[in-house]
């Protein structure tokens, strides 16, 4: 079974916020071998669990974002266990840490001794702010690293505080980007024959999905600021999450030229229903400039649809957006999503099998590949997140450590 | 150009942020990314604030120049038959191209990847939409704020006791670059090593939905649906934002996550140790979450006062997790961010001098590097045609006068 990464061995020591970039290593063909202290993952000892039965191989949070690995157990905190690991930098390719920064170093794990023993290693640390700078040192998580991003403070009820999305966003943008860095620095591998450091921040990764606002602060003075469930306008703000029958839909009142078809096709099906005013219907889309309105004109704008959308639940409406392409589109939840049609056609969703467990869905591929050998190019889970210690033996045979070897490493309490 | 990309050459059809942002990872590593445009139909952050007293007009948008620096511009007019025999030459030319419009729109032009194969059977290519090409949904027409309330970003995101809202910047449309960065490059070592060529259908959603696995499975296993819970964590208390003495009109905010009983007991002693943070029936992660609404309402008493780079300060040096809420305007004095050097001023000939934005990722044996401002359209058509694709000059001024560079 190929993909594109086909061939790197990667050893990934990460904890929560790193989870996601050895997966998508894994979901492109890599050889991800997830190492773990021999208590385990503390992400293990979460809730929530599997049928609600505290195990550590029924945490979701550990399950989410662990497959396509396979598991080792090493006690890094030992001598023995500091000599295997070095052992086994030596046959790999790519290391995922996320340390806070000088803690490797400190266990004399740190890049400068790594590069000696292998040139070709990549190692990529994933920490909130970075390896360097006046806050290297200090501690961060998700809501602490968004904070300092601007998208904090732009997200969330005008009367609260900012707020964020209530699973780590931060973990998901860095965990890519940590991919992104490895896969790099493979390809420089390829012309230099040499592996080098890769540095990913957090907190700067959580800049970028303000998509432009904060380099355009310099020019255009916005600091930002929380609208809720409305958007800014020049003169006012306008309802862009409406209340339906069964939930919430995303809907803008926007022009141009992308935005105004899907608003007389709005018009035309909420008028099929005899919902449609009169002003509505002979309104001007064509020169509808959201931006020239008065609040008092775009609230009497908003009325009508807002009353429409109270009459239709999230599946009719999307049902109807997608067949008269209107730019709206349901707040999914799980249920949703687990339900679309869409997910169903592109058969998105996969039953991952764990023994003795039953079997478990799952977002499968992120994207789907065409090419001569499509094996060799698939995208997508390669087996189920490991059980604490599952492929101990295994990995360590490949890598040439033998059976009278690892009995003593075990009786040591190393693995 | 040097770097990791030279010589490197990426086509890029389409526009707005998912499409765009992708390729800047490689043109800051000394690629030369070419985009295709058109006055006929611009990129719509080039007339998204667009009025007929905009300087530069369709060159003068900043939310395109702060997306889109590093990168050249052939303006080519798609609706001719001569502009589509211009851009599959440049297709066959390059070594990858990537598209972001809806799906059957490049197959329209003979541009698809099934076409353009059969004469470049290495050709690297990535299609990314919001539902992907395939499926009874692929035609559905939409931006980000849809592809977050699709992928469950919105239903996450809000109070608990109050409607969801728009995660700012909507969440996918930087998730998805960031996935095509990934595929691209992976694809392209692929090729480097087997000498093969692919192509790459990226679902904005599902992208979203794969990052979202938590809430799936805690769905799939146990019917669970997660909600909106504000800023508040099932695994820590307190772990909130709380408010700071205002800065003139300005709120400020700052974060605080106490993620265990020992951080607990930092957090107590920096604030001096007061009678409520020594209540033992708040020294365990379990009793804090049960009363975490009090604990909130004291630690702000406490924040009211004060600035949030103080508390932060104060609490960091004490060991205990906290940051200021830092907003648009605070980002370009944060020192972290400035030694990171994430952003980098660059020129541009109508907006003057304006900082853009680089990745997050810093390399020990190689730079991220921003040589030149977002391009004006069509800046590069002559450069691009006549250098990169050795265009004759008399083609060049026949194609030009018949308006094909529109």
């Amino acid at each position: 079974m190929g993909g594109n990464l086909d061939g790197i061995r990667v050893l990934d020591l990460t904890g929560e916020p790193g989870f996601l970039a050895g997966k998508l290593l894994g979901d492109l063909g890599a050889d991800v071998i997830k190492v773990e202290p021999p208590a385990g993952d503390p992400a293990r000892r979460r809730p929530p669990f599997w049928g609600d039965v505290p195990d550590p191989e029924r945490s979701l949070v550990w399950l989410a974002l662990n497959t396509s690995k396979r598991g080792i157990t090493l006690d890094l905190s030992r001598p023995r266990g500091r000599e295997l690991f070095l052992e086994l930098m030596r046959r790999i390719d790519v290391l995922l840490e996320s340390e806070l920064p000088g803690q490797m170093a400190a266990r004399g794990l740190g890049w400068a001794e790594l590069q000696t023993r292998n040139p070709r290693l990549v190692h990529c640390a994933v920490t909130p702010f970075g390896q360097s700078g006046p806050r290297a040192g200090w501690r961060g998580s998700d809501l602490t690293v968004s904070a300092l991003s601007g998208n904090l403070y732009a997200t969330g009820d005008p009367d609260r505080a900012p707020v964020r999305c209530s699973l780590p966003v931060a973990y998901y943008h860095g965990g890519i980007e940590a991919a992104v860095g490895v896969v790099f620095a493979l390809l420089a591998r390829e012309e230099s024959g040499r592996g080098q450091h890769v540095d990913v921040a957090l907190q700067e990764a959580m800049v970028m999905p303000n998509i432009g606002s904060a380099a355009m602060f310099q020019m255009i003075g916005l600091r930002g600021a929380r609208a809720g469930a409305f958007m800014r306008q020049v003169n006012g703000v306008a309802r862009e999450i409406w209340p339906c029958k069964d939930g919430f839909v995303s809907f803008a009142l926007r022009g141009g030229p992308a935005r105004v078809p899907g608003l007389v096709a709005m018009v035309q099906y909420m008028g099929e229903h005899g919902m449609a005013s009169e002003s509505l219907e002979e309104r001007d889309w064509k020169s509808h400039n959201l931006n020239l309105l008065t609040q008092a004109e775009i609230d009497d704008l908003s009325r009508p649809f807002a009353a429409f959308f109270l009459t239709k639940t999230m599946a009719e409406l999307y049902e109807a957006a997608c067949a008269r392409n209107l730019m709206l589109a349901p707040i999914n939840t799980a249920r949703e999503i687990v339900a679309s049609p869409q997910l169903a056609a592109r058969e998105f969703l996969v039953d991952v099998e764990y023994r003795g467990r039953g079997s478990l869905r799952y977002p499968g591929a992120f994207a789907r590949t065409t090419s001569a050998h499509p094996e060799a190019t698939r995208v997508g889970i390669r087996r189920p997140a490991p059980a604490l210690g599952e492929h101990t033996a295994e990995v360590l045979s490949e890598l040439g450590i033998g059976s009278t070897e690892l009995a003593r490493l075990r009786a040591e309490g190393v693995v | 150009m040097t770097g990791l990309f030279a010589g490197t050459s990426i086509l890029e059809f389409g526009g707005g942020a998912a499409g765009p942002v992708a390729t800047r990872y490689f043109a800051d590593h000394g690629a030369t990314v070419i985009r295709v445009e058109s006055r006929q139909r611009p990129d719509f952050l080039r007339v998204l604030r667009l009025t007929p007293d905009t300087p530069g007009g369709l060159d003068g948008a900043h939310h395109f120049a702060v997306l889109n620096a590093n990168k050249l511009s052939v303006a080519l007019n798609l609706a001719r038959p001569e502009g589509v025999a211009v851009a599959r030459r440049l297709a066959l030319r390059v070594e990858a191209v990537a598209e972001n419009f809806a799906p059957g729109a490049m197959a329209k032009w003979g541009l698809d990847y099934a076409s353009l194969v059969r004469e470049r059977a290495d050709l690297v290519m990535i299609s990314t939409c919001l539902n992907g090409q395939t499926g009874p949904h692929r035609f559905y027409p939409g931006f980000g704020g849809q592809g977050s309330a699709l992928a469950g970003f919105n239903h996450l995101t809000g109070w608990p006791d109050r409607e969801p809202v728009g995660p700012f910047g909507t969440i996918t449309d930087s998730l998805s670059p960031r996935l095509a960065a990934l595929l691209l490059a992976s694809a392209l070592l692929h090729r480097r090593k087997t000498g093969e060529g692919q192509h790459i259908d990226l679902s904005q959603v599902e992208g979203g939905i794969m990052c979202l696995s938590e809430m799936i499975v805690t769905y799939t296993a146990n019917g669970e649906l997660l909600g909106r819970q504000g800023n508040r964590s099932r695994h820590a208390a307190p772990h909130g934002v709380f408010r700071c003495a205002d800065e003139g009109r300005r709120d400020r905010w700052v974060a605080i996550v106490v993620h265990d009983d020992d951080d607990w007991r930092r957090l107590g002693r920096a604030l001096g140790d007061p009678a409520w943070a020594l209540d033992p029936g708040l020294a365990t992660t379990t009793a804090r979450l049960a009363r975490t609404s009090e604990i909130e309402q004291r630690l702000e008493e406490w924040t009211r006062g004060r600035t949030p780079e103080a508390v932060a300060d104060l609490l960091q040096a004490a060991g205990v997790e906290a940051s200021a809420v830092e907003d648009f305007g605070d980002l370009h004095e944060d020192p972290q961010l400035a030694h990171r050097g994430h952003f980098r001023p660059v020129q541009h000939a109508v907006l003057g001098r304006h900082p853009v934005e680089t990745h997050a990722i810093r390399f020990s044996a190689m730079a991220p590097r921003i040589d030149a401002p977002a391009p004006r359209l069509g800046e590069h058509t002559e450069h691009v045609l006549r250098d990169l694709l050795g265009m004759p000059a008399d083609e060049f001024a026949r194609l030009r006068d018949a308006g094909v560079f529109e």
